[in-house]
């Protein structure tokens, strides 16, 4: 008998008993719908975390005091004094004698202020620093020029905004460049507008404000000299790690330290890069793994209801051996019943998949994975020829003459 | 059978197929046939040595209480079962000699099976039923649908065609079971109690069928304890505890004209029908 007559015998014994093999079907469907939504799941938080890194900056390096953010190796009591980040690492950094490997420092005073323009208010963080710190972090100027040298130098009030605070502050249409803005108690005159970058999921990298750090001291932090946080970046991301060292040498000598006990964290964005990926990739083989073990049980309950409908048609495999039906033959009908089942659940458990993967799951915008979806097929197919072989085996080896007698 | 049935793989050796027209030797020659069980330590011989020659166009009926081996020989004979020892030929093929495949293919093509139950596949009309052995041996959907056609027009049962067999008397079901045996052309139909699970009337009708059957030459063979209908056979033989007690031909009775009578002394109960 032919393939497709098998087919169509396979597809009349389902529907003979549609609900058992709907509800058959509905093991093979959740076990390929979580396979495609859970590596989706995977995929998307994965791909979230490397674009918030991303956001971080090119090749850069954050050097913060551990004394501030707390949880430090050098938080033993004896460290607590001048572990400050001042002028003068910066310019030592700078250095390129000093360490050869890093393409610029920008020191960075952070603050949160409300910026004020015609009535209209909106909070937003001032970030002081110099103009390296716009290459470093990847922020690009959409109008009017980047804070200079020269403002930083003259302690000029001048500011690059972001695009929220510009349109929060002023009205649709009109030209934000050239007014001055109120931050705080300071009056800044607005010369950029910096280009949107998104949120980094942890910040609003677009309601900012990025000024001379000369003139966030003045008017802002007060005379402090030291500074938030130091954003180094390297010359290119293969001696990133090379710059790290320098960068924790140069601040180990100044502090009259160890770089294992310096009163500062360096974080590397390559490697806080490798370990995000690294653990997204854990989590989504876990996924995989729950995944697999659904379609698992799946593939028990096809296995199961075949080993039910070989029992239940002996008298019918009687029938057909005794008319000549061939071992081969009842076998094929068997697993072709069995894969039938299993590639009609894998095709509406594909369907829902991309369904359900449209929408936020906890949070995490799922990205489907192509791959997925011929695997989670493949997955079936497979399921329906391991579930079917045994049951179709017991069929075909059934003695016709027992088989008959079976009531 | 057409010569594309018969064509197909060649090349294994397997039995010889033959036009029924030209059969030379018996169409069952089997000779001191054991069939032994093992039952809970004993043994117990179902049959105890039977020989027999049945030869082209015969209809014999074989009879016998339950117990008395007759199931088995009947099974033996339709190649479901194998004897513990003796030799069996079916249309000249040696059974011992031939592997599954191969009595699949014997079963398919030499014998046409009636079972006291009909056995038709509930899932499938009429017309499905018969082309089934049809697709088994490998002939071409048109090819499987016109002989089957055919076969249900000479049960008389092609406005039936399409109806599945809840929807048919026990009488129709059988004679669709009948056209399903001699769709295949076989060299042998074999009848287990074909009348068992019918009415008087079903009865007359099913063994009606079998007299014509014969009359276009088939070869019949028959198991019944029914006397009544073992009136319809040429040759009876009567099996007890295992061996063959009785064999004799006989005038048949036809299903026609004053044969009525036959069909009202079936009314009587079935376990009389039993005697020796």
């Amino acid at each position: 008998m032919s393939t497709w007559g098998n087919v169509v015998m396979a597809l009349r014994g389902i529907s003979s008993n549609w609900l058992r093999s709907m509800l058959t079907m509905l093991g093979v469907l959740i076990g390929v719908a979580a396979v495609i939504v859970l590596l989706a799941v995977g995929t998307g938080s994965s791909q979230a975390v490397e674009s918030q890194i991303d956001k971080l900056g090119t090749n850069t390096l954050t050097v913060f005091g551990t004394g501030r953010f707390g949880g430090g190796t050098s938080e033993t009591g004896t460290q607590t004094r001048n572990a400050d980040l001042t002028i003068n690492d910066v310019n030592l950094i700078s250095n390129s004698n000093n360490a050869p490997d890093v393409q610029s420092v920008s020191p960075v005073i952070t603050t949160s202020e409300t910026a004020t323009y015609d009535g209209a208010t909106y909070s937003t963080s001032v970030v002081g620093t110099n103009p390296a710190y716009l290459t470093a972090s990847n922020y690009t100027i959409s109008a009017g020029r980047a804070i200079t040298a020269a403002d930083v130098k003259s302690h000029a009030e001048v500011v690059d905004i972001g695009s929220d605070v510009a349109s929060n502050l002023f009205p649709t249409g009109s030209n934000p460049l050239g007014q001055e803005i109120q931050i705080g108690s300071a009056e800044f005159e607005v010369v950029g507008l910096l280009a949107s970058k998104g949120s980094s999921g942890l910040t609003d990298q677009d309601a900012v404000a990025i000024a001379p750090y000369t003139a966030v001291q003045d008017q802002l932090t007060g005379e402090s000299e030291s500074f938030t946080e130091l954003l180094v970046q390297g010359k290119s991301s293969a001696t990133l790690t090379l710059a790290q060292s320098e960068v924790e040498s140069i601040l180990a000598a100044q502090n009259d330290t160890t770089v294992a006990d310096l009163p500062f964290s360096v974080l590397n964005q390559a490697s806080l890069l490798s370990t995000a990926t690294s653990s997204s990739k854990t989590f989504t083989s876990l996924l995989g793994w729950v995944a697999a073990v659904s379609l698992l049980v799946g593939a028990i309950g096809v296995m199961n209801i075949m080993l039910v409908t070989v029992t239940e048609r002996t008298r019918e495999i009687g029938i057909r051996k005794a008319i000549g039906a061939p071992k081969s033959v009842v076998l094929g009908q068997f697993l072709i019943e069995a894969v039938v089942i299993s590639l009609l659940g894998g095709l509406v458990g594909v369907l829902a998949g991309l369904v359900v993967v449209r929408f936020k799951i906890a949070g995490v915008q799922p990205v489907l994975a192509t791959y997925s979806i011929p695997l989670a097929f493949g997955v079936a197919l497979l399921v329906g020829i391991v579930a079917g072989l045994y049951p179709a085996y017991r069929a075909a080896s059934l003695r016709p003459i027992d088989a008959l007698r079976f009531e | 059978m057409t010569s594309a049935t018969l064509n197909r793989r060649r090349s294994r050796p397997g039995p010889p197929e033959l036009d029924g027209a030209h059969r030379q030797w018996p169409v069952i020659a089997l000779s001191d046939i054991v069939k032994r069980y093992q039952m809970g330590g004993n043994e117990v011989f179902a049959t105890r040595g039977v020989s027999m020659l049945v030869q082209p166009g015969e209809f014999v009926a074989i009879m016998g209480a339950s117990g008395s081996g007759k199931s088995t020989l009947m099974n033996i004979i339709g190649c479901l079962d194998v004897p513990t020892s003796g030799h069996y030929r079916l249309d000249g093929v040696n059974i011992r000699d031939l592997d599954d495949r191969d009595i699949s293919r014997i079963r398919n093509r030499k014998i046409g099976f009636v079972f006291q139950n009909f056995n038709l596949l509930s899932r499938m009309s009429a017309l499905q039923n018969v082309e089934l052995p049809l697709a088994y041996a490998g002939i071409k959907p048109k090819e499987r649908r016109r002989r089957a056609e055919i076969a249900l027009d000479s049960v008389t049962l092609a406005d039936r065609k399409q109806h599945f067999p809840s929807e048919l008397s026990g009488g129709q079901q059988q004679r669709v079971a009948v056209a399903r045996a001699i769709v295949t052309n076989p060299a042998l139909i074999l009848a287990d109690e074909p009348t068992g699970n019918l009415d008087t009337a079903s009865s007359v009708d099913v063994m009606s069928m079998f007299t014509k059957l014969h009359g276009q030459g088939r070869t019949v063979v028959m198991i019944t304890h029914e006397e009544d209908i073992a009136a319809y056979a040429t040759r009876v033989i009567r099996l007890r505890d295992g061996v063959i007690t009785q064999d004799y031909h006989q005038e048949p009775i036809d299903a026609h004209g004053e044969h009525v009578l036959h069909a009202e002394e079936a009314i009587r109960p079935r376990a009389q029908g039993e005697g020796r």
